[in-house]
């Protein structure tokens, strides 16, 4: 319902702009740009759906009121990539073949992403944005979310300084994002002096977690790693609490955000810890003004500002950028000039190097239903992920 | 069949100028809904046609497609290839055999537990293909599948499927029209009946349900190129259960219904569900109807009610060429025998030490009051009641806790008092069945050649009984006296040795009582079989037999001519009502 | 000890929690022989009425009542419009029922959306027992199903409908010759055994995942607990929920979680080939 609001809504901001300024003549050369935006608007990380198509769309607003992409409008087709990778596939094929869209942002799991890239096969710009477990250098691929490297590598040793963090226990979702995160991870526990006494993944459907706490609690974990995803980690930190274990064991999540916070509930809430490139309420400038601007147009009531919606918001800014330098939406020309490319948004500068982007990364303490930033380090590389 | 030939190349071509009909790739995307569509149809040869109802059919189209997807990345180059997909069809096929005889051989009939069974193999089978990902690739899926070798994917892959589609329509069709289609129709029908045509129907069942594993695998290896990436859901309980509305809603009983629904649903759901929000909730309102007013589905409407059942029949007959089989000359001579056999069902004793033997051919008949466990004793000695004690021979070979079929292998022929016959299919096709009770090999049960099959017996049958040439006729709609005398004549076309016969007059006319009795001395006089018959009305034991077996109370009361037992006073006792 | 005892009582959790959702799937398929493959979406209506009643900002409690006439009109509008013509077409209610389960998910996403949410526990924190600290909503949980099923059982022994529904599950013809309305009770039968199930949705609705699927566990599990106990006795439903929670928590003990479902989904296919009248049939 709200998909087709929107591209109602797109479509007329479209004509609006096309018929009120110099876009007319380029705008009827060439027709819209349509890029693909694919979202999960279902299943555990449908959590995430609104906030990102929120972002998403105010960045296509922007955009073409100021021009649009090469002089022509960019008109936004979503997708629901909530479900599992073959049918994820089906979706943005349908896009990529049926609907003719000629460049996609993806906010997704990474098992959709390696669908895609091997369905794109570099023949198509494909801009991939939330927080994942590094390493991907597919052609025609650039991705603007963060790595092991900048969400754990400081932050667990910063942990277990200053909170004793020394036992771990991992516990994920039952795909490679979890599974690849921690085995990172593991290297950075070692190397603060700690150690892994548990190891767990879970299908996404899981949401009995008896035998999982029973197990924290039996090896005395003291620090709880978590890569679930969306309603698994809501359904988790619940029982988590609700067994008392908040109270001996701190939670770190590289996918915990302030919608993933609401549903686990301000009484759950206790030593949880989130590492971020992004949060509603970092005190930056840029973000403070992008935050204001979200607030105007879509009201107090709507989906809460977060890393992976906004992350939405800055991917339709790097395809601009990208897309501007080229002179050209070719994957080709586009690949040809990637490296060095730079655009301005909410978490500041950020310029591509190896198809990934340095940035800062904050690590919040949840307080109630928000999170209040404890530390930030400044400029974290994304690691070696093309060599 | 429900479509005339013309009809059907209408259909073939339709779907190959469909790329130019539409574009290629809403033809590509196609190809997919007429994967599933054949899925489809293997569910349609197990529910429609054998009648019971497989719930986790993506297990076998999943397995195909993993298999496939392995070779493909292996880059094998289409001579090793084309082994490699055979085997990706086979192996689906043969677990389906084997899960069919597995629970087959354990239950008769088509229950909801077969069901249940193929439903939790299919969810445990997505749970496997989500842990196992070394091989599988887990939840991610097996990615990176590259297409068939010197085939465009998004081009000319749709025109190997059409092509694929068309073969395997053909191959199901030939199967369903050929013996072993009728056998299955008649499974659905009555399975027990064929049963005791000594047809092992959980075999039967089982090479059902395995054509359809294979053909749910073919599509699975087509499945794995078309979409470059195989993931759990492709083995999961999700797709049997579209799978399954698919089948029904474009029509159950036939091939093209189910790729008809496929199409119709699954394809136009792809289109219209983005534009319309309730189209799921109206397919699940037309899948309640269909289920409640409408078994044939879509093509239902389309088709008569005869041919949607009949499947085929108009077709074949011409061009088959009639072959007289011979009859069995050289009978010998019979050896039962019952040795204190005890039968008990909870605590009722229905059998108490029950023995007799018969060592001489013609006609025998059992007596008693009711009660007297004369049922139960052909019920015991076929298979049909467990044996407690004693022992129970048929020519050297030990009976007890038989199964109908093997009874029936071994020579013995059995009638029920209750006329039993397969009442959706034609009079001739249950005589055809008859026919080929003990004379059909595996072979001939996919060669049209049965068909034509004929005996000097048969002749003589249509001109005691005429209807019998009524051969279009449904044998559902014979009066009760033609379903006796249907009956019996199959019963004694499949020449058995031994034939059990259970009141064969009950509710005939004193004509049609007369026919009967008439056909019964003659056929038992040129067969030389033996004719063990359960009989109240004495005029009849009388005209028919010298030898007279009287059992009361679940045992041998009294055994030897209709004179003898006249003259026993223990006879008289209980058929005056005295002992009880 | 701290570990045997937080098993023991996440065993006890588990059998209570199986027991109450295969309860309403026992009443209408052991007691009338429906097989009701809607029964998993009447436990999610049960847990969507709370999630209704949470977003409402009303007391949890008022979910119950909420719940109860939302399942029980609509098992009264069903078994109406679909199953009294079907009491002795077993294979067709299989379908049809299929189909209504269909409908009420695909109505569900419609409302509501398809992602997941969940619903906030009315009894947050933790208690004492035992020597550990147990989550105070489960606990309250366990004891509301006990006495739950133990005033069912007393009912349905000594009360007089009880006595009827004995007599028309025996012999429905007989039942109805001696003057027992068997179309009323039956439809009363149907009604009571999906309300319970729409409350055990909203019981069970702070503890789970709330979304429109979530229904196909529950139906599935509520049935092989239904076969391994065998049909019609609360003996039977109870061994099933204990063999079937059992072997979860054990094997996900010794194993992992995934290891516990399969051990489940082969014990359920085992008794479903070689004892599909359950574990103290006599086959």
């Amino acid at each position: 319902m709200k998909r087709r609001d929107f591209i109602k809504s797109s479509l007329s901001v479209a004509i609006a702009g096309a018929l009120s300024g110099k876009a007319i003549s380029s705008a009827f050369a060439a027709g819209p740009i349509k890029v693909g935006i694919l979202i999960p608007l279902s299943g555990p990380a449908g959590l995430f759906g609104p906030s990102s198509q929120n972002c998403a769309q105010m960045a296509v607003d922007e955009i073409n009121a100021s021009g649009g992409i090469l002089g022509r409008q960019i008109e936004p087709v979503f997708a629901d990539v909530g479900g599992p990778p073959a049918d994820a596939t089906q979706a943005a094929l349908k896009l990529w073949k049926g609907e003719k869209a000629e460049a996609f942002i993806g906010m997704h799991d990474s098992a959709v992403r390696g669908a895609l890239t091997n369905l794109f096969k570099g023949q198509v710009p494909y801009i991939y944005t939330p927080v994942y477990e590094g390493g991907e250098c597919a052609a025609g691929t650039y991705v603007i979310g963060e790595t092991p490297d900048q969400q754990l590598a400081p932050v667990i040793p910063w942990l277990a300084k200053e909170k004793g963090a020394a036992k771990w226990y991992l516990i994920g979702n039952d795909y490679n994002w979890p599974r690849d995160t921690n085995a990172a991870a593991k290297g950075y526990i070692e190397a603060s002096g700690g150690e892994v006494v548990g190891e767990e993944y879970l299908p996404f459907t899981a949401d009995n977690f008896d035998s999982n706490l029973a197990k924290i609690k039996d090896t005395g974990a003291n620090a709880v790693l978590i890569t679930l995803v969306g309603g698994a980690s809501v359904g988790f930190n619940r029982a988590f609490a609700s067994f008392g274990l908040a109270d001996s064991a701190i939670r770190l999540g590289t996918l915990i955000e302030e919608n993933t916070l609401a549903g686990i509930g301000a009484e759950n809430s206790k030593g949880l810890y989130s590492s971020a490139g992004y949060f509603a309420s970092i005190d930056t400038p840029a973000a403070k003004a992008f935050a204001e601007a979200y607030a105007a147009k879509f009201g107090a009531d709507a989906a809460a500002l977060n890393s992976l919606g906004e992350s939405c918001y800055e991917g339709v800014l790097l395809l601009s950028a990208l897309a501007g330098k080229a002179q050209s939406l070719s994957a080709s020309d586009i690949d040809a000039i990637a490296e060095g490319t730079t655009y301005e948004g909410p978490r500041g500068s950020a310029t591509m190097s190896n198809r990934h982007v340095a940035k800062d990364i904050y690590l919040a303490e949840a307080d109630g239903t928000a999170f209040k930033v404890v530390q930030t380090f400044a400029n974290v590389d994304p690691g070696n992920n093309c060599g | 069949m429900a479509f005339s030939r013309a009809a059907k190349f209408t259909l073939a071509a339709l779907l190959i100028a469909f790329p130019w009909l539409s574009d290629s790739f809403t033809a590509y995307q196609l190809g997919l809904y007429l994967l599933y569509g054949m899925v489809a149809q293997g569910i349609a040869l197990c529910w429609g046609r054998t009648g019971f109802l497989p719930l986790g059919q993506a297990l076998f189209f999943g397995i195909g497609a993993y298999l496939s997807g392995t070779a493909l990345k292996a880059d094998l180059g289409w001579a090793l290839l084309l082994p490699a997909f055979a085997v990706a069809c086979l192996v689906p096929a043969l677990l389906a055999g084997f899960i069919g005889a597995l629970v087959f051989n354990r239950q008769t009939g088509s229950g909801p537990y077969f069901s249940l069974i193929t439903l939790a193999l299919s969810m445990l089978g997505f749970q496997l293909a989500n842990s196992l990902s070394g091989i599988t690739g887990g939840f991610n899926g097996m990615t990176a599948i590259p297409g068939l070798p010197g085939v465009d994917t998004y081009e000319t892959l749709y025109f190997v499927i059409v092509g694929v589609l068309v073969v395997s329509t053909l191959v199901l069709a030939h199967v369903m029209r050929a013996p072993f289609g009728q056998l299955l129709i008649a499974i659905r029908e009555n399975e027990e009946r064929l049963q005791f045509f000594g047809f092992r129907t959980s075999m039967l069942k089982a090479a059902a349900f395995a054509i359809s594993g294979g053909v749910a695998g073919l599509a699975g290896v087509l499945y794995a190129p078309h979409q470059g990436i195989v993931t759990p859901q492709a083995v999961g309980f999700v797709l049997s259960a579209e799978l399954l509305i698919w089948t029904a809603v474009g029509g159950r009983f036939g091939l093209i219904g189910p790729v008809a629904g496929t199409v119709l649903i699954g394809f136009m759901a792809a289109g219209l569900r983005d534009s319309f929000r309730y189209w799921e909730v109206a397919v699940a309102l037309v899948f309640i109807l269909v289920v409640l007013k409408m078994p044939g589905g879509i093509s239902g409407l389309f088709s008569a009610a005869l041919s949607r059942f009949g499947g085929g029949r108009e077709i074949r007959g011409a061009g088959i060429a009639p072959a007289m089989l011979a009859g069995k000359e050289h009978r010998d001579e019979p050896d039962l025998r019952f040795d204190t056999v005890g039968v008990s069902m909870g605590p009722v004793r229905i059998l108490n030490g029950l023995s007799f033997s018969i060592s001489r051919s013609g006609i025998h008949c059992i007596i008693g009051p009711n009660g007297a466990g004369k049922t139960s004793a052909l019920n015991v000695l076929t298979g049909r009641l467990p044996l407690g004690d004693g022992e129970i021979s048929w020519r050297g070979v030990s009976l007890g806790n038989t199964r109908p079929f093997i009874a029936a292998q071994n020579g013995i022929g059995r009638k029920f008092q209750v006329p039993s016959i397969f009442p959706e299919l034609s009079v001739r096709q249950n005589i055809e069945i008859a026919l080929w009770a003990n004379r059909i090999g595996t072979v001939e049960m996919f060669s049209m050649r049965p068909y034509g099959w004929t005996t000097q017996m048969l002749g003589e049958l249509e001109t005691r009984f005429p209807f019998l040439q009524q051969g279009d006729k449904t044998a559902g709609s014979l009066s009760v006296g033609q379903r006796q005398m249907l009956d019996f004549s199959m019963t004694v076309l499949a020449e058995p040795d031994l034939v059990l016969l259970d009141e064969p007059c009950a509710g005939l006319s004193t004509d049609e009582t007369r026919q009967m009795i008439e056909a019964i001395a003659a056929i038992a006089g040129e067969t030389k079989a033996t004719f063990i018959i359960i009989e109240h009305d004495m005029q009849v034991v009388e005209r028919l037999s010298d030898h007279v077996l009287v059992m009361h109370q679940g045992a041998l009361l009294a055994n030897g001519t209709m004179s003898e037992i006249r003259a026993n006073a223990d006879v008289a006792r209980v058929y005056s009502g005295g002992s009880k | 000890m701290d570990l045997v005892v937080t098993y023991g009582l996440n065993f006890a959790y588990s059998t209570a929690t199986l027991g109450l959702i295969v309860l309403g799937l026992a009443v209408v398929f052991g007691l009338l022989g429906v097989m009701n493959m809607a029964h998993g979406e009447f436990v999610m209506l049960g847990a969507y009425s709370a999630l209704m009643v949470q977003q409402a900002g009303l007391p949890f409690v008022l979910a119950i009542p909420l719940a109860v006439v939302v399942c029980g009109a609509l098992g009264w509008l069903m078994e109406w419009s679909v199953i009294r013509h079907l009491y002795r077409r077993p294979f067709d209610t299989f379908l049809a029922t299929w189909g209504i389960a269909i409908l009420m998910r695909k109505g569900v996403e419609v409302t509501f959306g398809r992602e997941y949410q969940s619903v906030d526990q009315s009894l947050p924190g933790t208690v004492s027992l035992l020597g550990i600290d147990y989550p105070a909503y489960r606990l309250v949980l366990m004891a509301v199903i006990v006495t739950m099923f133990a005033a069912l059982f007393v009912w349905y022994q000594r009360s007089n409908t009880g006595a009827r529904i004995k007599a028309m599950v025996q012999n429905p013809d007989l039942a109805a010759a001696v003057g027992i309305n068997t179309a009323r009770l039956s439809r009363a039968t149907f009604v009571t055994g999906v309300a319970i199930a729409g409350l055990a949705g909203v019981l069970l609705a702070p503890l789970v995942r709330v979304e429109p699927y979530m229904g196909l566990d529950y139906l599935l599990s509520s049935f092989f607990i239904l076969v391994v106990g065998g049909l019609g006795t609360l003996e039977g439903l109870v061994t099933g929920s204990t063999i079937i929670g059992g072997a979860d928590v054990v094997i996900s003990a010794i194993f992992d979680k995934t290891a516990g479902y399969l051990g489940v989904l082969a014990i359920s296919i085992l008794f479903l080939w070689l004892r599909p009248d359950g574990i103290f049939s006599r086959r």
